[in-house]
């Protein structure tokens, strides 16, 4: 792929990704909301494909896309919220929360110091895989971040018994 | 086809990051659905996600991937609790609005 493709590529999956996210956040309708974040997950798996983690696209088109979205609408669906196309989308008190949102990119925006990313470094031997295949995430998961990976296991157990204990109703036994 | 070095410079992409993040702020901070405003925060993991994935590209390392794998799975778990609490929330209250939770307000 040359410069100019990857790039074009890049600023299309950019706008559409910021287009979506836009949409997302001011629907008036969850599930067109919820629809939009779909195609903001799928568009940002499409970055991730450009900046070479394929793995990291794959989990966000199988995990994000295909299983929390999927869980969002289905329980849209449970709690059927006919009242919810009617009232105000935003609080009264929107403005603070875009000013936040402007003052956080502006701030964002200033930081960023080209200085403090070190430039790319040119030290590749050939013998090592790319860094988004899957022989390297694999390699480093399992030896340097073991322990971390365990933790996860252990947050994804306990998120499984809190969300069964916290929907449960009361006077099931 | 991927090219083994990345075509994409690293500032657009967080400038990207810094949008989509800021995006996901005013739809937290604005929105009165609580399902809309859990869903905010998946777009600001998301957007922190490609930062990770920007760096990691960068600076040709793979941790940068782990670490947004981390914050895949505690997205998982985030929206399965937060959602197990709106289900309970639902239950007493007549919608999931913001405007409902009234209770320490006074």
């Amino acid at each position: 792929m040359g410069i100019l493709a990857g790039q074009s590529a890049f600023y299309y999956l950019a706008a559409v990704s910021v287009a979506s996210a836009i949409l997302a956040i001011t629907r008036r309708n969850p599930v067109h909301s919820m629809l939009w974040v779909l195609a903001l997950f799928v568009h940002v798996a499409g970055i991730f494909l450009l900046l070479g983690a394929e793995f990291l696209a794959a989990v966000q088109v199988i995990v994000y896309a295909g299983a929390i979205l999927v869980f969002y609408l289905f329980f849209l669906m449970l709690l059927d919220l006919p009242g919810e196309t009617a009232g105000p989308r935003f609080g009264a008190h929107w403005p603070l929360g875009a000013s936040a949102g402007l003052a956080f990119a502006a701030l964002a925006w200033y930081a960023h110091d080209p200085g403090l990313v070190p430039a790319i470094p040119r030290v590749e031997p050939a013998t090592t895989a790319s860094p988004g295949s899957l022989r390297s995430i694999g390699m480093a998961l399992f030896t340097q971040f073991a322990l971390p990976f365990e933790i996860t296991s252990l947050i994804l157990l306990a998120a499984i018994v809190g969300a069964v204990v916290v929907a449960k109703r009361k006077n099931v036994p | 086809m991927v090219p083994s070095v990345p075509s994409v410079p690293l500032g657009p992409c967080l400038g990207l990051s810094a949008v989509l993040f800021a995006i996901g702020l005013v739809g937290f901070l604005g929105r009165r659905n609580i399902i809309l405003m859990l869903v905010s925060i998946e777009i600001m993991l998301n957007a922190v996600n490609v930062s990770f994935a920007a760096f990691s590209s960068h600076l040709q390392d793979t941790r940068g991937q782990i670490l947004a794998l981390f914050v895949i799975a505690v997205a998982a778990a985030e929206a399965a609790i937060g959602l197990g609490l709106v289900l309970a929330l639902s239950r007493n209250r007549p919608g999931v609005s913001v405007a409902d939770l009234t209770e320490l307000k006074y």
